[in-house]
């Protein structure tokens, strides 16, 4: 009997420590999780900043020269679908 | 033994009726007697710092390789709060906050919150960083509490800011999607009771069928937007140095597919930064594609035009004798150079925009003709997945005036959305079916699974041959009008029309000298992969579309061109012996 009651107070103490330990590490991945998605977040923000400066760059200032001529594909060219 | 057994058993029972009377007056006087004061007390304590931590899904943008690029989602930090019964030293603990938060409260108010002994929780800093959070909370300082928080983030900035829209308090206390997509997928993307912090053991004895079968999962989860970024960046840039150049008003663009309605740029200037909402203009916070009607002038043309072909009114070979100006119901109508063309075919009404050349198509159709016709593609509203969305204005065409019908036949006297105008003039691009834009393409589930949407809905309105002919019409004006022939690009067919409207003046009539002026374009003119609509409105100094708009079309068509490597659909001519190239 004795053995009993000692085995059930062993295994409820062991479940609290469990549960507790599930809960800790639930809300230690989830927080990680959340943080690695911020710092994604921060690099997609670089990602479209560094779109909006290519596309607002003055190439001229930047030291390239305009072309002077364009040529275009040809109508029998394989690349013309007429 | 027996009565000695029994009095202890007496004394026992006694000493645990007066703990329980004793627990029970402590809990009449904390309850009953204290009760007011303990809920005021607890409320200061946790009803800043104790709530559960923001969450949401996220809104991504698609780009052209399927990679998905947050357009909002969820920053992460620490907050710091104070506790003026604890805080001995404030200039240390201020100097401290100040030295890790980039934002906090001024000097002043961070002692005034500090002299506030009757409270026990002021927030003074939010959105610290992970390092710089962890580095303040490690001092330890009495009084001063570093606690995690979450917020909505919008990595693009003022990137479609208007059609992602914004979360906010509204009447209630909860944040929630309030404008754009935010609101309209609100019940996808809010996350209220789904705490990601969840106790299995907890859930295992009171709600086993969730944990195995979450009802939220299936119904929450992430949006993916057809907003591709890249090509949202070069729209946003190309209308702020449209506006800046002119002086407009506001600026508008609309890229979309014509086959599917996905539209994958919009954008306007001005506009918002949806991670920083202070000092906003609130009407700048509702979407302008979608709330706001123009007449938008001449654009109106080619829907006309087909609209008369598909009737069988016209063909393109018939003439009419342009006289430059006539008079309907007293009101004179005239072209925009107020000149006479003379007996001319029907390809010039859309080669030279001809005011008159319209009004006559108008006529020639008849009032319930085209009232049929312009109620099918203006009548309703589009469907796309933004809120608000208002409709058109046509109340001219349920008038008997003919000159109600003739000013409309070339895009004045009646309003509509932008969205209405781009979804009726993709009918052309796409062989006279009208599609539903819309912005998301998928709702991607926590439960794993992506669920692409439908959006069906399409509307026959134009037969594939008349609409042929007013492409063809629209091409010619591309390859020989615009920019006097130099818009022609040799390997590429581009179908367009400009558009210019007297803006109306408030107590009715028109400004003879202010201008709403819009452009539409499809390209390849036979299978248009992509069609733009612009507008900017009373631009500055400037009367024709076609000298503030081509500039911006024309940028647009070589960028997409460029971008998505779309092949020739015609070449220069195989006799030419010489290198197909043009000095520039």
């Amino acid at each position: 009997m004795g053995g009993t009651v000692a085995v059930l107070v062993v295994a409820y103490l062991a479940l609290i420590a469990v549960v507790m330990s599930y809960a800790a590490l639930t809300i230690e991945f989830s927080q990680s999780l959340r943080n690695d998605e911020a710092s994604v977040a921060a690099l997609e923000g670089q990602y479209l900043a560094a779109v909006a400066h290519i596309t607002a760059l003055d190439y001229t200032a930047a030291g390239y020269a305009q072309p002077v001529l364009k040529t275009f594909v040809r109508a029998k060219s394989v690349t013309a679908l007429r | 033994m027996r009565a000695q057994f029994r009095s202890r058993i007496r004394l026992v029972l006694a000493f645990l009726i007066f703990a329980a009377l004793g627990i029970i007056l402590r809990l009449y006087f904390v309850q009953i007697v204290y009760g007011e004061d303990y809920s005021r007390k607890a409320d200061r304590q946790f009803s800043s710092g104790g709530g559960e931590l923001f969450d949401r899904g996220s809104i991504y943008f698609a780009r052209k390789d399927g990679a998905l690029i947050s357009a909002a989602t969820l920053g992460s930090g620490f907050l710091v709060a104070i506790n003026p019964q604890v805080l001995a030293d404030p200039a240390a603990a201020y100097s401290a906050i100040t030295a890790v938060a980039t934002t906090t409260v001024s000097r002043d108010a961070f002692f005034a919150a500090a002299a506030k002994k009757a409270q026990v929780y002021i927030e003074v800093a939010h959105r610290l960083s992970e390092t710089s959070g962890q580095a303040l909370a490690a001092k330890a300082i009495p009084g001063v509490q570093v606690l995690r928080e979450r917020w909505r983030q919008y990595p693009g900035a003022t990137l479609a800011s208007q059609t992602i829209g914004i979360v906010s308090y509204g009447s209630g206390d909860s944040l929630a999607g309030r404008t754009g997509l935010e609101a309209v997928y609100d019940g996808t993307l809010s996350r209220s009771g789904d705490s990601l912090y969840r106790n299995f053991f907890a859930e295992l004895f009171s709600n086993v069928g969730n944990l195995l079968v979450n009802a939220r999962d299936a119904r929450h989860g992430d949006i993916v937007t057809t907003i591709e970024p890249e090509v949202q960046t070069r729209l946003s840039s190309d209308l702020v140095k449209l506006t800046e150049r002119y002086g407009s008003k506001e600026s508008g663009g609309i890229i979309m597919d014509p086959a599917t309605g996905a539209i994958l740029a919009i954008a306007s200037h001005p506009t918002y930064d949806g991670n920083n909402l202070q000092n906003v203009d609130p009407l700048l916070l509702g979407n302008p594609f979608a709330e706001h009607i123009h007449e938008f002038g001449s654009i109106m043309k080619p829907l006309t035009m087909t609209a008369a072909l598909d009737a069988g009114v016209v063909t393109p070979e018939t003439t009419y004798n342009d006289t430059g100006c006539i008079t309907v119901n007293t009101r004179q109508i005239c072209n925009w150079d107020l000149k006479a063309r003379g007996v001319i075919p029907m390809r010039q009404i859309i080669m030279q925009s001809l005011n008159v050349g319209a009004s006559w198509l108008a006529t020639e159709m008849g009032q319930a003709t085209f009232r049929g016709y312009f109620t099918k593609l203006f009548g309703e509203k589009t469907g796309i997945d933004l809120p608000n969305e208002t409709g058109a204005l046509l109340g001219n065409l349920s008038k008997p005036q003919q000159v109600g019908f003739d000013t409309a036949a070339f895009g004045q006297g009646i309003a509509v959305t932008p969205l209405q105008m781009i979804r009726a003039l993709g009918a052309l691009a796409n062989g006279g079916t009208m599609v539903t834009p819309h912005l998301v393409s998928a709702v991607r589930l926590n439960s794993g699974i992506v669920r692409t949407l439908d959006w069906g809905g399409r509307v026959p309105v134009f037969a594939t041959s008349s609409v042929r002919e007013t492409v063809s019409m629209m091409g010619a004006l591309n390859d020989e009008i615009l920019y006097n022939g130099k818009a022609k690009i040799p390997t590429m067919s581009v179908a367009v029309k400009t558009g210019t409207a007297q803006l109306t003046a408030p107590g009715g009539g028109y400004y003879t000298d202010r201008f709403f002026h819009s452009f539409v374009g499809f390209f390849p003119s036979y299978s248009p992969r992509f069609i733009i609509l612009l507008y900017t409105n009373d631009p500055k100094g400037v009367q024709y579309a076609s000298e503030t708009l081509d500039t911006t079309f024309l940028d647009l068509v070589h960028f997409l061109i460029d971008y998505y490597a779309v092949p020739p659909d015609r070449g220069l001519s195989a006799q030419a012996d010489l290198p197909a190239a043009t000095r520039l």
